[in-house]
């Protein structure tokens, strides 16, 4: 008697994520505060006017690195923290502003949808994910220390107060960075704030969701989430009537890429630094990790595991 | 920016698995319906449970990450400072058993110092080993280190049964569970080492302080498998302990039969049904528990404790029937008739 070679499988057992199309790199050509919009449509487009060389940069050093060159560039805008005006008015200064100043804008998004996409939680999903930076001894007997709504890259001082056994004043101890060379940089960055049953998300929180979602790293049950989608006509009056991202160019590369870069103006330097004690702390699930490298390695491209060093900035002192 | 591809070679290759299963009994009156599995083991959001309803109902948790920093265990006593992360899953058989299983991977580190932490969590289940002996050659010390729990000149290492411990918690807090266990059933521990060669070898210790420990090989298989053999094994051996202490409470030499009967039952109701083994175990790794199930035998240990409390229930029912039929004569010949 032959064996016979069977098969069988369960759905409910597989591991599936989603393959998302990926550019090479997506470019943020700005962000949009009230203020900046208020300014006016000259302003904006002075603005993109200074953002272009560093755009034009980006193409340059990529065309050296890989024949064709997959860059899309995207505009984020602030309706999370201050709501202005209406959608079709705001992309409309704006898309007139970038013409303007020869720039094309490939993705609109929305920060309100890092928070929570087309009825996705990211902020929580991504929440849920982190793993915090372990201080020295950390051996996993227990739980490490947080504080709610805080994440830090290193140990804390002490909390002041008063030495009981001594009864007087505890010396003050220097807050300690784990991965310090020989001095600290400490930094504790504040997640969130709530306001009765309202998590407020703060900016470097979204920030970091935002740089996840360019870089095509999250999903939700395997499935990709905050899916760009084609603009709608007319745009719509509220903004939570607008999808999360949505697509301007029909013949755009696509939304997310193997590494970002984002023009900012130099004050934006510390929001940046605290996404990044934010964003080293996430995990990214193993098998998109795997999936993205493997991806680059088709394309004879090296994709650096270690999703900091997929994530670069143009900063001139002023934008 | 993408830069051309260059090889990644870092550290010295495979390492050392090392790993850490507990099983105990899920905090539930009744076997766990397959329908709520995946409300009491989804502990990542966006993470899917895998569940598995052939042969036998089964599904695991999302794998979570456990950051460490600490100095390991190591056989010489030698220090050796390992930073990385552990993953960490629960699992449910049979809608009963719970597992809490935690493993890494030790391998030689990229540098002499600590990196960012965004370098450890990019190799999600890996501990690198830092400082000037990172690459040496320390799989032997840090395996016998790991294993041996009566060695106090060693660092305590990472606390693998803390982690477990703590998802196990975390599982049976569900509000899901009504917390009840149907009888007592003590924890097991199962500290496991695996490493690559092509010699197919397989150990099992049972110390007389009832920790298990084994130590394997494998070659090739993905670390999936290796896991989930581990996983595999501690349940078996959770089910034959468990079984082994319910007959020894259960079944005294004489005594009333209703006191046996409440004794084992559980048994019964509840763990035989259960014992399967290699179900899950991928083919190219079944041969190592079958070698294990050859000598001490295992499933012959299992069988023969089943058959003692089928003839018990045998000879109990017998009885039972001899008893009535001597006592009310009609009534019971009309029973046994219908």
């Amino acid at each position: 008697m032959t064996s016979a070679h069977v098969t069988f499988g369960e759905v409910a057992a597989e591991r599936r994520i989603s393959n998302i199309p990926l550019s090479h790199v997506s470019v943020e050509l700005g962000h949009l505060y009230m203020d900046d919009f208020e300014a006016g449509r000259d302003a904006l487009r002075r603005q993109f006017e200074r953002v272009r060389p560093w755009a034009e940069t980006v193409t340059q050093i990529n065309e050296g690195r890989v024949r064709r060159p997959r860059i899309s560039t995207c505009f984020l805008i602030d309706d999370y923290f201050t709501r202005f005006s209406t959608p079709s008015v705001v992309i409309g200064d704006l898309l007139a502003a970038s013409e303007a100043a020869g720039l094309r804008i490939d993705y609109i998004a929305r920060e309100s949808g890092c928070a929570v996409a087309d009825g996705v939680p990211l902020a929580e999903l991504v929440h849920a994910r982190l793993v915090p930076d372990p201080p020295p001894g950390t051996n996993g007997s227990r739980p490490p220390p947080h504080e709610s709504g805080w994440l830090s890259n290193g140990e804390r001082s002490p909390s002041g107060g008063v030495d009981e056994a001594m009864g007087q004043v505890a010396a003050w101890l220097p807050p300690r960075e784990n991965a310090a060379r020989h001095h600290s940089i400490f930094l504790d960055v504040e997640m969130w704030t709530d306001e009765g049953d309202r998590r407020i998300w703060s900016c470097p929180y979204l920030a970091a969701v935002w740089q996840l979602l360019r870089l095509g790293l999250l999903r939700d049950d395997g499935r990709p989430v905050a899916v760009p989608v084609p603009a709608p006509d007319p745009l719509p009056d509220d903004w939570d009537d607008l999808p999360a991202i949505i697509q301007m160019v029909p013949s755009a590369p696509p939304f997310a890429a193997y590494t970002t870069m984002s023009v900012l103006s130099s004050r934006f330097l510390p929001v940046e630094h605290a996404v990044r004690v934010i964003l080293g702390q996430v995990s990214i699930s193993a098998a998109v990790l795997e999936q993205t490298v493997r991806r680059g390695a088709d394309e004879n491209l090296e994709i650096p595991r270690d999703i900091l060093k997929r994530i670069g900035y143009a900063i001139p002192g002023e934008i | 920016m993408p830069s051309p591809a260059r090889s990644d070679a870092g550290g010295d290759g495979a390492g050392i698995l090392i790993g850490e299963v507990h099983t105990g009994l899920l905090l539930n009156s009744a076997s766990l319906r397959q329908d709520m599995l995946p409300a009491v083991l989804g502990l990542l959001p966006g993470e899917r449970v895998r569940s598995f309803e052939r042969p036998i109902s089964h599904a695991v948790s999302p794998e979570l990450l456990v950051g460490v920093d600490c100095d390991l265990s190591t056989a010489s006593g030698t220090r050796v400072r390992g930073i990385g992360t552990l993953a960490v899953r629960a699992a449910i058989t049979g809608g009963r058993v719970l597992q809490g299983s935690a493993w890494t991977r030790l391998m030689g580190g990229h540098a002499e110092h600590r990196l960012p932490w965004s370098h450890y969590l990019a190799r999600p289940g890996v501990v690198e080993t830092v400082g000037r002996r990172r690459n040496h050659p320390y799989h032997a010390d840090l395996a016998d280190g790991f294993l041996d729990r009566t060695n106090n000149r060693k660092a305590p290492g990472i606390d693998f049964g803390a982690i477990c411990g703590q998802i196990m918690g975390e599982v049976q807090r569900s509000p899901y569970l009504d917390r009840r266990s149907p009888f007592k059933a003590a924890r097991t521990t199962l500290r496991w080492v695996a490493e690559e060669s092509p010699e197919r070898r397989i150990g099992f210790i049972l110390g007389d302080d009832g920790s298990r420990t084994t130590r394997i090989t494998f070659d090739g298989q993905p670390i999936s498998a290796v896991i989930e053999l581990c996983e595999d094994l501690a349940l078996h051996d959770w089910l034959l302990s468990t079984l082994l202490d319910v007959i020894d409470r259960g079944m005294p030499s004489d005594g009333p039969h209703e006191t046996m009967m409440r004794r084992i039952r559980p048994a019964v109701d509840h763990l035989i049904h259960l014992w399967m083994p290699g179900a899950r175990v991928v083919e190219s790794l079944l041969p190592l528990w079958e070698s294990l199930d050859t000598k001490p035998g295992f499933t012959r240990q299992w069988d023969t404790l089943v058959n003692r409390i089928r003839d018990q229930l045998a000879l109990r029912t017998l009885t039972l029937l001899s008893a009535s039929a001597e006592g009310v004569p009609g009534r019971n010949e009309q029973g046994i008739r219908s």
